[in-house]
């Protein structure tokens, strides 16, 4: 089946705000799947709360829109118990990296195959311009009344130290790299992260579309590998981390996008769920009987006995 | 019911009570009696005070805990400091003679406001605060009997005949409390051999070790006092007998009840559940297995079982008070988007971290109306293991058929208990995962034709969308007034169905006469109790019935009506393990039935026959008197 960009949207009008970055991502994640022709029932965006978290609506996949900060927690339970399922992310700044932070963290550790895009503007668009995470310390952006005095994390540092094993940046309106970005981050296997640099029209007057087009480089241009090979030794792999953590920490005058580190030697959490189930993969949760035939449970008064006999005396 | 004998063993926490209880439940069934065995204990993994309060009964399978206690045996000196009190007349303790010059006052691992209470008492009584006085005072004023044994010698034997490192004799330790109950009570060398084979199954040398040390105490403890214990030959009419905890009970009825997916995030009373579960998640090649996931909070467990349950798998998350606080929210979204999930809920002591490791009844109305909103769920409470059974799997089966969250409500008490039950018919029991769509047609989840939309899952042929918002049929946000209303009553409306279509014995059962003159008013574990609570007010002429609720969200309320309206509304008293008498406020608040006195507590220890007892006497012979708070037990 080839599936129709025209097909991936829904009847639901799209409400962001007229120029507002979030309609590039849109564009481009249906681009995406469509280019990667992902069937519609066997894909889920899964999002959270604020403006970047009604993208679920507008694509004709299926999507769990969920509550604030736990976009990624849902995702995992999808995924988890249904393999088969492409699994896509779609949060805020505030979202994953402020409220979900814990989540945002806890997924780098399971390398869990699935991708988190993270809207990037700066601020919390949808309860009206407070500083998001990612915002740094000093700015102060249309509506906050006084200049923020919260450091910013680094999504990028942050991600790779998380465990994350395909981290990149790139920018809403630059359609063709996000496209090409996101493609790379679904067929990776394992969890992928995307920071997605996305002005806010309404709320943020300093990363602008003038400010990030001025500035934006692509990494790879440079000669830049980020790839980790099976098999590669593990000095040469935390010669990458380091060297792309130090990347991460270029924001200024140049301000690089690209694949920051892809590690395809960490076993994805399928497998590691191999090792205690032996049949995950044949049979997951999702596709496993749990009655039999005329209603009854699956596990018969025999298997009960064999699974439990521990706890089972029989008297003498 | 006279035939029955209680004992306690107490000890240090990390010192093998556990052991000791596991192998001599195991004994026990396998001679044939019924075991209810309480486990108390303090949130400390190493030294604080704990103990097994255990009832065995050769003609039923107790649940109803009283004091005073036929036997207590010590594993260290602060154990009768503790218990003095627990103990019948002529009565039996064990305990180890190099303690006996024991001051409570130098004993660093009892905390001081209970140090102090003991102090005042053993002053005023014994006059001292040494443990051989008050051994003495024990003999002498009680007539207790105290068998004293020196630990170490008994221990020695151990590295004499097998050469066990002296260093690592001290971890048999737990075999001397059953040598000891199995002289008393005259449980012979094969059934010993047993129940030690069960706990160490497969580790030989363990295995011959513990099964010397106890016999031979038990053969010392024979020839000196005979079996003063010993128990009428048992007439339960079982064959195969099921030793288990509420957790364990709990796990294994879901595992049949077809959980695939279990997310959880560790807390006492409820993380040994999913243990077990991972523990046995391999259900067979052509069966596949159970996923559990340790995830990173609460608000991940039920985040993830949510996500998972819309896959279509059975999924769950099983946590107590402070998790469950973390999991309101989602809680919500689940009941707004008609997700059926299931959330095992083993209630403690609260608020805030509380009594982590005590048991309390005291988050029945939070259960019932966390989370903003309103939105249709199950609450679910069980009184026993078996009950926790059958409710683990139809709490699937509620969850599914009008896919909704179901809260199912245990407690400590029955979670950490072990019982012998009998092995559960699971033909009896089918799996009703409601009305699933047939592929025909255009898809809708949120089809408002019907108040139970056809569920299709993530993965299928359709494409679909779920949303905390409220939303239309294709589940897209929608502020509608007119949608909005519509949705709102289609989810509400599934309570109304639920108490329509529910087997009454999921809702409530009565225990009693037909026309009692008084109605014991109950939920969860206080069940027993105050089951055998009627019998002994029966002999002493009253007709007392016991009502036990199951289901309070949604509330059956007709029949409750009817069934309180039998007797005088004074005569109507709670028996709850909480101060505000939560399930009789919400039978007020749904019958319209005020019920104003009850028997509570809330010191963290289950309800006592004896003190449930003289309760009852008092309130039935006082009718002003309201309330009579409950504090047995250390
Ligand atoms: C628990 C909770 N707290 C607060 C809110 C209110 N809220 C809605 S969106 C949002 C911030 C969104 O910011 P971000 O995640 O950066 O998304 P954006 O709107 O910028 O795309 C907040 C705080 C909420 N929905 N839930
Ligand atoms: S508030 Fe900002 S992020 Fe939200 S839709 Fe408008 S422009 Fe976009
Ligand atoms: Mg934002």
């Amino acid at each position: 089946m080839v599936v129709d960009i025209k097909a991936l949207r829904t009847e639901v009008w799209v409400d962001w705000c007229p120029g507002c970055g979030n309609f590039g991502i849109l564009n481009a994640t249906q681009r995406a799947i469509a280019e990667l022709n992902l069937e519609p029932n066997k894909t889920v965006v899964v999002s959270g709360i604020g403006c970047s978290g009604k993208t679920s609506h507008f694509i004709n996949v299926n999507g769990v829109h969920t509550l604030h900060g736990r976009a990624i927690p849902f995702a995992t339970g999808i995924k988890i118990a249904n393999p088969e399922l492409t699994v896509i992310v779609h949060g805020g700044d505030g979202d994953l990296l402020g409220i979900g932070a814990g989540h945002f963290i806890a997924l780098g550790r399971r390398n869990l195959d699935i991708t988190v895009v993270m809207h990037n503007n700066g601020v919390y668009g949808l309860t009206k311009g407070q500083a998001s995470p990612t915002l740094f310390r000093g700015l102060k952006t249309k509506a906050l009344p006084q200049p923020n005095i919260q450091d910013a994390v680094n999504p990028i540092a942050l991600a790779i130290a998380s465990g994350y094993t395909f981290v990149a940046r790139t920018y809403s309106l630059n359609i063709k790299h996000y496209v090409e970005t996101l493609k790379m981050a679904i067929n990776h296997k394992g969890t992928a992260f995307i920071d997605v640099l996305q002005p806010c029209v309404v709320y943020n007057d300093i990363y602008t579309k003038d400010f990030f087009k001025e500035r934006m480089y692509i990494l790879e241009k440079n000669g830049w590998d980020p790839v980790v090979e099976p098999g590669t030794p593990t000095e040469t792999i935390e010669e990458k981390i380091k060297k792309a953590i130090e990347k991460s920490l270029e924001w200024g005058d140049k301000i690089p996008i690209g694949v920051f580190y892809h590690n395809k030697a960490v076993p994805e959490f399928g497998e590691r769920l191999n090792t205690q189930i032996p049949n995950y993969t044949e049979l997951p949760p999702a596709k496993q009987k749990i009655a039999r035939d005329d209603g009854k449970p699956i596990i018969t008064n025999s298997d009960f006995r064999r699974l439990f006999s521990r706890y089972i005396v029989t008297r003498r | 019911m006279d035939k029955e004998l209680e004992l306690m063993i107490g000890g240090p926490q990390g010192s093998g009570l556990d052991t000791t209880g596991q192998i001599l439940t195991s004994s026990l069934a396998y001679i044939g009696y019924g075991v209810i065995s309480d486990r108390e204990y303090y949130s400390n993994i190493t030294g604080k005070h704990s103990y097994i309060h255990m009832k065995v009964s050769p003609a039923r399978v107790p649940y109803d805990l009283s004091y005073p206690v036929k036997l207590l045996t010590a594993i260290d000196a602060e154990t009768l400091f503790h218990h003095y009190n627990d103990i019948d007349e002529k009565g039996f303790i064990a305990l180890d003679e190099r303690g006996l010059d024991t001051n409570l006052e130098k004993i660093v691992t009892i905390e001081g406001f209970t140090k102090q209470m003991i102090m005042d008492d053993l002053k005023n009584r014994v006059g001292s605060t040494i443990l051989r006085d008050l051994v003495q005072y024990l003999e002498d004023d009680l007539k207790i009997n105290t068998i004293i044994l020196n630990y170490k010698e008994i221990l020695d034997k151990l590295v004499d005949k097998y050469g066990v490192a002296a260093s690592l004799a001290s971890r048999y330790m737990s075999s001397i409390p059953m040598g000891v109950i199995s002289g008393l009570m005259d449980i012979d060398a094969e059934a010993i051999e047993y129940g030690v084979r069960r706990r160490f199954h497969g580790r030989e040398r363990i295995i011959e070790h513990n099964v010397f040390l106890i016999t031979t105490i038990a053969e010392d403890i024979k020839s000196v006092y005979g079996s003063p214990l010993k128990l009428p030959k048992p007439t339960l009419d079982m064959k195969e007998i099921m030793v288990v905890s509420g957790n364990d009970i709990v796990a294994m009825g879901k595992v049949v009840g077809g959980l695939r997916f279990q997310s959880y995030y560790p807390i006492t009373p409820a993380a040994d559940e999913s243990f077990f579960i991972e523990a046995n998640q391999n259900l067979g090649d052509d069966k596949g297995g159970v996923v559990v996931f340790q995830t990173e909070d609460e608000l991940a467990a039920i985040a993830a079982a949510i996500g998972g349950a819309l896959t279509g798998v059975r999924t769950a998350t099983a946590t107590s008070g402070p998790g469950f606080s973390l999991m309101v929210e989602a809680l919500g979204w689940a009941g707004n988007s008609e997700v059926p999930l299931v959330i095992t809920y083993y209630q403690r002591g609260g608020p805030a971290t509380g009594l982590p490791t005590r048991g309390g009844q005291s988050d029945l109305l939070f259960t019932m109306f966390a989370s903003h909103g309103e939105f249709p769920r199950v609450v679910l409470a069980s009184g026993d293991h078996e009950e926790a059974f059958e409710d683990s799997i139809i709490a699937f089966n509620l969850a599914e058929k009008y896919q909704l969250p179901v809260i199912h409500l245990l407690d400590k008490y029955l979670a950490n208990s072990i019982a012998t039950i009998r092995v559960p018919d699971i033909d009896q029991f089918t799996i009703d995962r409601g009305i699933i769509y047939n592929g025909n047609g255009d898809y809708v989840r949120f089809d408002t034709s019907k108040t139970i939309s056809p569920r299709a899952f993530l993965g299928d042929d359709v494409i679909m969308w779920h949303t905390g918002n409220e939303h239309n049929e294709e589940g897209h946000n929608t502020e509608d007034p007119i949608l909005r209303e519509r949705m709102y009553r289609k989810r509400m409306e599934k309570l109304e169905l639920i108490i329509k279509e529910t087997p009454k014995k999921y809702m409530y059962r009565y225990y009693g006469p037909e026309n009692p003159e008084v109605i014991l008013l109950g939920w969860g574990f206080v069940k027993h109790v105050s089951i055998s609570a009627i019998k002994h007010l029966e002999k002493e002429g009253y007709k007392a019935g016991y009502l036990h609720l199951k289901m309070f969200m949604p509330f059956p309320e007709e029949d409750i009506v009817n069934i309180l309206n039998k007797v005088d509304r004074n005569n109507i008293i709670a028996v709850e393990n909480n101060i505000m008498l939560q399930a009789a406020k919400a039978t007020s608040l749904f019958t319209g039935i005020r019920i104003d006195r009850g028997i509570k507590k809330y010191t963290g220890r289950p309800i006592y026959l004896h003190e449930l007892l003289e309760a009852l006497r008092d309130l039935l012979n006082n009718r002003n008197k309201k309330e009579v708070v409950l504090t047995y037990g250390s």
